[in-house]
């Protein structure tokens, strides 16, 4: 229905005067539950759809989108929006994707066939939060979130594109909120994820851990301002490359505004950073045989032994920047070539800090210049002591990365950014 | 649409309370980008949110579709977060709510063609390059949305409302010998297309380009802790991330929330009030009536320094045998409500601002923010500062930018030392996450602090 829908808007489109046309029709159909230590706090199930337009008119460029999936209601937002565009000025460089960039291979289709009921939902969810419950006296709260989903997405252009993808993702967000000491109530989370259900036993082991995190931050200190080696715990690493990732994306580097501009060939980390882009690695949610253009994936390295070797340029932006169109996003970011978990950094760090968590912070994309808060723990002698929070890392990017001395190989496959704990020297600390 | 069988499906299960969220929503961008307004932007929606509430918990379905079947179907999926109890029924008639008019739209922005809004963006994109050599890149862009709101209860409440929501933004590039600087400012409002104006695309075409030149003389501050001055206006992010979130009453009712068990007591200082108000005119944060038919309010959240009112919505305030507070807010019908700041605001102290900064030995004055975040039961919160100064002998020196600034709720709040007499509300596009956006505002009069630590180099 919604791919007669692509079609129907691509022709109706071109005959109303559109030159070009790309359509992106999205289907999600998703359900969350969350049990609240003995209650079930939350049931919700949504089945939803959307077209997104992109219009080419008389070399000018629009978008619209909508959820009415009516013939006449379409029919109208195509009047308005191609008379609306009309009226934009001219942009050159606005274009399909070039057939040569096509994906025309077959649909990706990575979705659970077996079904799950709401009573085997209900069941993993009050299993996990009794697992602990009378475990420790401090335990205020045990949450535990499950969500499935599955997402379709079928791309149409007037150049011919056609791609489907099909996809089925299963999540389990567990929580715990524990007393610690002056009334305050110190939390944690964990996550596990998948293409296939989450088991039980699975479920009890991240309710087990949660609950462990949680304990393990009370009564913090604050350490004093310094500069510390520090490991990254591979669950927040990717705050740290997000800036960069940010940084080599066409429409940060067409405006000029990014502080990797002009460093395509350049070193902006140390030997230990490289990064693969492997958008056909299974199991993870970013597995993508095309990007939102159309555009065939590929692997890719990003950065080798800390040398930068790719910009992601749309074709707008690579069109702007008279460069070749990469491709428009990242799909699955693996750090590779380190060795062993967060503890066996820990140890080889012997003095510093852990950081288990960031707390606020950005980073200004034109010059690199970072400062997020952070918690964790302060190391001593190998072993991971005092519980630390109020504390803020700053420095810059490029510094940053160049100062990554370990990587570990312990990244978890539960997002689209698959980096291990990593453990940078000489880092600034601001605290007491 | 059948309101009340609709209604009377959801609580078939035995829920205690049902309520109906109908909404349309317009979305309209255009956008200015190397000179030329060559892009633009339609986005329409439409549908139904269901939510059946049985004590605390909550049973949430939406349907984009208009058949009275998919309808149906929805309430009945809605209906099963109860499995028992008496079966509660829809009151026979719906009563409409009379709604204030806090957001009237004088030009409706349907009267406004894309033609006649380009105009605003050129004259921003010129003005900006006119007033400093430096600048290379300019973005400025017009967002525009209508959403119409019907709403149902069990009770047999009823409202109509239309909410409008304007909000240009304009982000400025400068290079000066090969570095680069970037800035941006923006202003929203409630309101129709009165909202744009040439005063107002002066006013950011100076302010935009003023910020971005200041950032290349300034630099990342020593870090530690230090006494800070908070300028007024947007410092109200330390109010929305400090107090506003650890306020909510579902981190309350949950006891999750370091200000859990401190209600009625004193936690700043005497001559301190702190507000959440969604009665503003034309204000970002502003409603007629919130997302679950409660009429907004102006809620005094600390009064003298007592902490006097959690923000509420209709789950907790049953929970805590209360009334409402008009916070039950949701960014669109694919979300259940949830209790939700509006413009959250401190009141006018006796200081000045110059006597704040001249009582500082050393310490730190932060004027622009973009963005926060708290943990609701550490207390432990954080914003980001985009520019400011060092205090030195009383006095302001070097500028600096790009730190975090890190401190904890209740120590912070019990170590406000003087409150200027100066509050200014900012206008900027303050969007509060929690799983779902809503737009917000904040503002404050300037502030000291006595001791937080702020990021910097060592």
């Amino acid at each position: 229905m919604l791919q007669k829908m692509t079609e129907y808007v691509l022709q109706s489109a071109l005959k109303k005067g559109a030159s070009h046309v790309r359509v992106t029709a999205v289907r999600d159909v998703s359900n969350e539950l969350t049990v609240l230590n003995h209650s079930l706090e939350k049931i919700q199930s949504a089945v939803e759809s959307v077209l997104h337009i992109h219009l080419f008119v008389d070399g000018r460029y629009g978008t619209c989108s909508t959820n009415t999936m009516q013939t006449g209601h379409l029919d109208n937002l195509l009047n308005q929006s191609i008379a609306s565009i009309k009226l934009l000025a001219p942009d050159p460089f606005r274009t399909l994707l070039p057939k040569e960039l096509q994906y025309k291979g077959v649909p990706l289709r990575d979705v659970f066939s077996g079904d799950v009921e709401t009573e085997e939902k209900k069941d993993l969810l009050f299993s996990s939060t009794a697992s602990i419950q009378n475990k420790n006296p401090a335990l205020i709260n045990a949450t535990a979130h499950y969500t499935d989903s599955i997402r379709w997405v079928h791309i149409a252009d007037s150049n011919g594109l056609h791609c489907t993808s099909e996809k089925s993702w299963f999540g389990l967000l567990t929580e715990c909120s524990v007393l610690g000491e002056n009334n305050t109530r110190p939390s944690d989370w964990n996550f596990i994820g998948g293409t296939n259900p989450i088991h039980i036993s699975a479920a009890h082991e991240s309710m087990r851990q949660t609950l462990d995190r949680a304990l393990n931050k009370r009564n913090p200190k604050k350490a004093r301002s310094g500069i510390y080696n520090v490991v990254v715990e591979n669950r927040v690493a990717s705050t740290l490359l997000a800036p960069v990732i940010d940084a080599i994306s066409g429409a940060q580097l067409q405006q000029k505004n990014s502080f990797l501009l002009n460093s395509l060939g350049q070193r902006i980390g140390s030997s230990v950073l490289t990064l693969i882009d492997d958008p056909h690695k299974t199991g993870v949610p970013a597995y993508s045989f095309f990007d939102y253009e159309g555009n065939a994936t590929k692997k890719r390295t990003v950065i080798e032994k800390g040398i930068l070797n790719l910009f992601y340029l749309n074709t707008y932006h690579a069109s702007k920047m008279q460069m070749p169109c990469t491709i428009a996003t990242p799909s699955t970011l693996l750090l590779t070539g380190g060795k062993g978990d967060v503890l066996s950094l820990t140890k080889q760090m012997q003095h510093g800090i852990i950081i288990t968590g960031f707390n606020g912070g950005n980073c200004n994309t034109a010059t690199g210049d970072f400062s997020y808060g952070i918690e964790g723990f302060l190391v001593e002698n190998g072993q991971i002591t005092t519980p630390i929070n109020e504390m803020v890392m700053t420095g810059n990017m490029i510094n940053l990365w160049n100062q990554l001395h370990i990587a570990g190989d312990d990244a978890q496959p539960i997002s689209s950014r698959l980096l291990p704990s990593l453990l940078f020297e000489s880092i600034e600390l601001a605290g007491l | 649409m059948d309101s009340r069988k609709l209604l009377n499906l959801a609580l078939s299960k035995g829920g205690d309370y049902a309520d109906l969220y109908v909404e349309k929503s317009f979305y309209n961008t255009i956008t200015l980008q190397d000179g030329e307004v060559n892009a633009a932007g339609v986005h329409q929606e439409g549908g139904l949110g269901i939510r059946v509430v049985k004590g605390q918990n909550t049973g949430y379905a939406f349907t984009e579709s208009a058949v009275p079947s998919d309808r149906e179907k929805t309430a009945l999926i809605a209906s099963h977060i109860a499995n028992n109890g008496a079966v509660v029924k829809t009151a026979d008639r719906f009563t409409t709510a009379q709604l204030p008019n806090r957001y009237p739209s004088l030009i409706p922005w349907e009267s406004m063609s894309v033609h006649d809004k380009m105009p605003f963006l050129y004259r921003l994109n010129e003005l900006i390059f006119e007033q400093d050599k430096r600048v290379s890149k300019v973005i400025a862009r017009l967002e525009n949305s209508t959403s119409s709101i019907d709403f149902y209860n069990s009770y047999g409440d009823h409202f109509s409302d239309i909410r409008p929501l304007a909000s240009l933004l304009v982000v400025c590039i400068m290079e000066q010998n090969g570095h680069r600087e970037t800035a941006s400012v923006s202003r929203s409002f409630r309101m129709g297309a009165e909202f744009l104006t040439h005063e107002l695309v002066s006013q950011l075409a100076k302010e935009v380009t003023e910020r971005t030149a200041f950032l290349f003389d300034a630099q990342q501050p020593k870090g530690g802790e230090m006494p800070v001055v908070m300028s007024a206006g947007s410092s109200g992010i330390l109010l929305h991330e400090a107090i506003g979130h650890a306020f909510e009453a579902d981190f309350i009712r949950k006891n999750e929330s370091v200000f859990s068990d401190k209600m009625g007591e004193k936690i700043c200082r005497n001559g301190i009030y702190v507000i959440d108000d969604g009665t503003l005119q034309g204000n970002r944060g502003s409603l007629n009536i919130d997302d679950e038919g409660v009429p907004a309010q102006k809620t005094y959240m600390v009064t003298d320094g007592i902490l006097t009112s959690f923000l509420h919505d209709r789950i907790s305030a049953r929970f805590f045998n209360t009334t409402p507070t008009g916070n039950g807010r949701r960014e669109s019908f694919r979300y259940a409500p949830l209790p939700r700041m509006r413009a959250t605001y401190m009141e006018n102290g006796k200081d000045t601002e110059e006597s704040l900064i001249a009582s500082i030995k050393k310490g730190l004055y932060v004027d622009t923010f973009s963005n926060g975040q708290v943990q609701i039961g550490a207390g432990d919160f954080t914003f980001f500062v985009k520019s400011g100064y060092l205090i030195e002998n009383g006095k302001l020196t070097q500028p600096i930018k790009d730190t975090n600034i890190i401190g904890n709720g209740p120590r912070t709040l019990s170590t406000i030392a003087g409150v200027a007499n100066n509050l200014l509300i900012d206008d900027g596009t303050w969007t509060c996450g929690k799983g779902q956006t809503c737009p917000v505002s904040c503002g404050m009069p300037s502030v000291l602090v006595e001791s937080l630590t702020v990021g910097g180099r060592i």
